[in-house]
């Protein structure tokens, strides 16, 4: 710690440069920008006061570049739109001048004064502001980024496409990998495809192509049966408490005894099952496992549709889309007609949205208060490929499409749709509010159930198709991953996926620093897609490892061992686990406790300096004195303007 | 209330015509249509996949209305050729007229 006196004395040498951007006019039409220049550079220590058209524009951040080498200021205020847009702008100008990122302030003139104010108030408003800002950076230090070591380490949670995609891409790169499975199985929901959309290869091709090439890497250990049971730490050092145990669930212990009756054994594929890596544990065991970077490829589930739904469960012919295709996939014959359990499906009929693009008022919510929302972007395109292999495989058996809208994204897919109509299946399209209704057929011709719909494409005229079966074509729900998202505080989103930083820019990271998103635990999409997300991820995760270390924002507590008097409120008032502790340490011959701080996993929040009786906490760059200064200035009759 | 029937498409291409079912009900034939009648020829098109005969023939003088200027073929996103369909429910009705539409 500086001494005071020695600390105001270097404060009254800095030299603060002032930067006041036009934007344009967007900053300049409400606020008198001259003024608020001439009024700043009466503040003390202010050596320059500059404004420009835009100050992001090259030339302006130039004029910041060249007061800097050329030794006329040493701390930067810049007046302009939010932090949020341009504040890491100007951090990254003042480096390229050699200069510390961090004696830096950021004075927001526009959202908070010229899009709100108008008038001799606004110009008033921003000189306050700048000069709040101008104080505050006069007692700004060229602090340090955190540097912290990164294990080259990382742990892949599911083994679905997704996760062995990003496992695989890791270990390529030179990372060892553990993989994490829940299931005794790997493949994930592609290993319950049959041919997928729009190649037409077999899904369990695919899995067992990545599953030998994850089982052969000796950089990757998969577990499978395992369930992530802890979690700690923070990028660069994560510690994974996982439990291998023998399965529980129904759906494992089908797949256990469908790869009993298969005659397959561990490593090979198995259609509707996946690929079974190694022995199933018999007892549980407990595991823990260190990492750099977490990649979360949680994956997805279908919707059940709720009973009574389009006749679910009311009438033995209604059944889903994975159902269908798992059982088409099991048949090997091609007779004129499908045959289901000894009946001959002469009609079938198939319903797009079942559990998707749900509205508030015509749909009902599910029993924990969700509603879905989005659309699940595959069930189109999955849909009409059934559609086809049907009238392709079993020519006698027509197909009936109702749908609301015909989503067939992405290369190769709208083609699915036009073969469709070639392979002379009928689309009808209904309204959301409007939905077809599956009845008990009155008729004698055989068919077991009718369809009434108010069909759009025949101007609403209600139109009756007789069938045999009834496909719901159901939507896709992310896996419940709230322990996980519970244990390392993940955002989830209000349609229960996993929520990435920003959709565009940074679309596989998530706002807790080195997690990272692989597949459908993000939102719904195909395998390409899911494939793509992991590789980005994996990409993501080794340009975090590689350098051996992370670097992350100063702005973190620090505590001035000086005045501590080990009173542990901080540590009481700490909202984040593991940020502050109670050492023991010597001082003048006597044991005392005193605070510390774990950089890394601070959040710079701020609750430990507001509860410290001795003042003896503060946030690096945020100051209780630079808050003074702050105020001071705000509230001075000096800088109104 | 039409009760679909699919056979009538495939009777359908005993008339000549064999893409009912490629339609996918844009209306562009409809919009281009000089006629600008209701919804010729996109509503008798839905009739004739639909398999709603009582409709086509109850409706059957629409046929007569087209002029054969081409249009409707012309611009079919789905090249139905939609005044070759029109053609084929012509000879269609003709024929159930005769009462051979079945032979």
């Amino acid at each position: 710690m500086v001494d005071t006196e020695k600390e105001s004395e270097m404060q009254s040498e800095r030299k603060v440069g002032v930067y006041v951007c036009r934007c344009g006019g967007n900053i300049s039409d409400h606020v008198d920008v001259e003024r608020v220049c001439e009024q700043t550079s009466k503040i003390p220590g202010v050596v320059v006061a500059r404004q420009d058209m835009f100050m992001c524009s090259d030339p302006g951040q130039d004029l910041i570049i060249e007061d800097l080498k050329s030794g006329t200021i040493d701390r930067v205020v810049v007046a302009s739109c939010s932090p949020d847009l341009h504040e890491m702008t100007f951090r990254n100008a003042i480096s390229r001048a050699g200069f510390s990122p961090y004696v830096y302030e950021h004075a927001n003139i526009r959202e908070q004064v010229s899009w709100v104010h108008h008038g001799d108030k606004a110009t008033d408003k921003a000189a306050r502001l700048v000069a709040a800002a101008s104080a505050k950076a006069k007692q700004l230090q060229p602090l340090d980024p955190i540097r912290v070591e990164a294990k080259r380490q990382a742990v892949v949670i599911g083994g679905g496409i997704a996760g062995m995609r990003a496992a695989k891409d890791l270990a390529t790169r030179g990372i060892k990998v553990t993989l994490l499975e829940k299931s005794p199985f790997l493949g994930g929901r592609a290993a319950q495809l049959d041919r997928v959309a729009p190649t037409g290869e077999l899904a369990s091709d695919i899995v067992l192509e990545l599953a030998d090439a994850v089982l052969a890497d000796p950089a990757i250990t998969v577990h499978t049966c395992a369930q992530v049971t802890e979690s700690e730490g923070y990028v660069g050092n994560f510690t994974l408490g996982f439990k291998r145990q023998p399965p529980e669930s129904q759906e494992d212990r089908d797949r256990i005894k469908q790869m009993a009756e298969s005659g397959k054994g561990i490593g090979e594929v198995i259609p509707f099952v996946g690929v079974c890596p190694a022995q199933i544990p018999e007892t549980s065991e407990e595991h823990t496992v260190e990492a750099g970077v977490v990649v979360l490829a949680t994956g997805i589930k279908p919707y059940t549709p709720r009973h009574g739904e389009y006749g679910f469960g009311d009438f033995k012919e209604v059944i889903t889309l994975p159902e269908l295709i798992k059982i088409m996939g099991k048949k090997k014959d091609t007779t004129t007609f499908l045959e289901l359990n000894g009946r001959t499906i002469r009609s079938v009929a198939m319903i797009h949205c079942v559990g998707s693009r749900q509205i508030p008022g015509i749909h009902e919510e599910d029993e924990t208060g969700y509603m879905n929302e989005y659309c699940s972007r595959t069930c189109c395109t999955a849909t009409l490929q059934a559609a086809n292999i049907i009238r392709e495989t079993y020519p006698g058996t027509r197909v009936f499409d109702f749908y609301r809208d015909i989503r067939t994204y992405g290369r190769g897919q709208e083609e699915l749709y036009e073969q469709a109509a070639k392979n002379k299946v009928l689309f009808l399209r209904f309204e959301a509010a409007e939905a077809p209704v599956v009845t008990q057929n009155g008729r004698s011709n055989g068919h077991p159930l009718s369809i009434l719909v108010q069909d759009t494409l025949t101007f609403g005229e209600e139109v009756e198709v007789p069938v045999d079966l009834v496909v719901l074509a159901v939507g896709t729900e992310p896996n419940n991953v709230s322990d996980l998202a519970g244990m390392m505080k993940l955002p989830v989103g209000a349609d229960r996926f996993l929520q990435e930083v920003h959709p565009k820019l940074r679309p596989v990271e998530l706002s807790v620093a080195g997690v990272l998103l692989a597949g459908t635990c993000q939102s719904p999409m195909d395998m390409g897609e899911a494939c793509n997300g992991a590789s980005s991820a994996a990409v993501k995760a080794s340009s975090l490892l590689t350098r051996g270390y992370v670097e992350l924002d100063p702005f973190v507590a620090e505590v001035n061992m000086d005045l501590c008097a080990g009173t542990g409120k901080c540590v009481e008032a700490c909202l984040q686990e593991g940020a502050l502790r109670m050492v023991e340490i010597e001082e003048d011959g006597k044991k005392v406790q005193r605070a510390e701080v774990n950089p890394a996993l601070c959040t710079g929040c701020g609750a430990c300096v507001a509860v410290c009786p001795e003042n003896a906490i503060n946030v690096k760059g945020w100051t209780l004195k630079q808050y003074e200064a702050m105020v001071d200035m705000i509230v001075s009759g000096e800088v109104a303007a | 209330m039409a009760l679909v029937d699919l056979d009538f498409p495939e009777q359908l291409e005993r008339f000549g015509v064999d893409t009912t079912l490629e339609c996918f009900n844009c209306g562009t034939c409809a919009a281009i249509c000089p006629l600008i009648h209701e919804h010729f020829p996109r509503k008798i098109i839905r009739y004739a996949q639909l398999g709603a005969k009582d409709r086509i023939l109850q409706e059957s003088d629409e046929l007569w209305r087209c002029l054969h200027c081409g249009l409707c073929t012309y611009t079919c996103p789905r090249e139905v050729n939609p005044g070759e369909l029109i053609l084929g429910l012509r000879r269609y009705v003709v024929a159930n007229w005769r009462g051979t539409a079945n032979v």
